[in-house]
């Protein structure tokens, strides 16, 4: 059950990195990024199918549980491979690892429960009927010139 | 003590996080990054069991041998020059993973760019890819 964004509905509050601090004690997985004028999106852990971290962690704190990649903090050493085997630079260490967890323990991510533009969601199928909603309505105006 | 052998050490600094002790000392400037292990009288093998690169061994207390020390010069990001990592700790990462992840998809060699920079492209290619969506324009 990954996070899906829709970039096009990010209004570039940040309120999802607010509430990912609170949840997380201080320290935020989630980070907005502006690109120019033309778009702000949260860059966050993708839970890789085959995720490079957990092939980087040597004592195994880093591991897949279905579709979340987990992480047991009793067994991280810092050591700091994840973060430099993550090619979307979102694992950080500071003594030890922390990353997205997915709140666990919580009905549904708070990045996702907080957004006020329901850019980010749980629900693939969602996600994935917007897409195609999108593509059939530019198709539909001949597409913009 | 310890006994490093400083080919194999990554400079991960996982023994010095995990010595109940504080017996191995980390020293961080912008570029540079050393380790010093002090000789220690304690019968504890966390730093052995849990260095990546198997560097460490247990002998028997000697004080006429020096404390060792290891220093690594830090490598710069290919794109903003920040010194991110150590040079065997990358190496490690490009023996551990499978080839074909190494590039992605414009060639870039992301495992020598540092975390800040692959948000950034992260960032930079999604919006290319919903600006491309927006207008629909063929790549």
């Amino acid at each position: 059950m990954p996070v899906y964004i829709d970039i096009s509905r990010c209004i570039g509050c940040r309120s999802c990195e607010v509430a990912c601090q609170r949840v997380h004690g201080g320290s935020g997985h989630i980070n907005v990024h502006f690109v120019g004028d033309s778009a702000s999106i949260p860059i966050f852990c993708h839970h890789c199918e085959e995720a490079n971290c957990t092939i980087a962690c040597f004592t195994g704190a880093l591991h897949k549980e279905g579709e979340r990649t987990a992480f047991d903090v009793e067994k991280c050493t810092g050591c700091g491979l994840c973060k430099l085997a993550c090619p979307f630079g979102v694992v950080w260490t500071n003594k030890i690892a922390h990353k997205c967890d997915l709140c666990e323990g919580r009905d549904a991510p708070t990045c996702v429960t907080t957004c006020p533009a329901n850019a980010l969601t749980t629900d693939f199928e969602l996600a994935s009927r917007r897409a195609r909603s999108r593509a059939a309505r530019a198709a539909a105006q001949g597409g913009r010139k | 003590m310890i006994k490093v052998d400083a080919s194999l050490c990554l400079g991960c600094l996982s023994c010095s996080n995990v010595c109940p002790s504080q017996n191995i000392v980390r020293t961080e400037t912008a570029g540079k990054r050393s380790v010093h292990w002090k000789r220690c009288k304690e019968e504890c093998d966390l730093c052995v069991e849990f260095c990546p690169a198997k560097a460490l061994t247990l002998v028997p207390f000697d004080e006429t041998v020096p404390e060792p020390d290891v220093s690594f010069d830090l490598v710069a990001c290919k794109i903003c020059g920040s010194r991110y990592a150590t040079e065997p700790m990358l190496r490690r990462i490009e023996s551990a993973l499978p080839a074909n992840v190494q590039k992605d998809s414009e060639g870039l060699e992301w495992i020598r760019v540092c975390p800040v920079c692959r948000r950034n492209i992260e960032a930079e290619r999604a919006t290319k890819q919903m600006v491309l969506g927006r207008s629909r324009k063929s790549p």
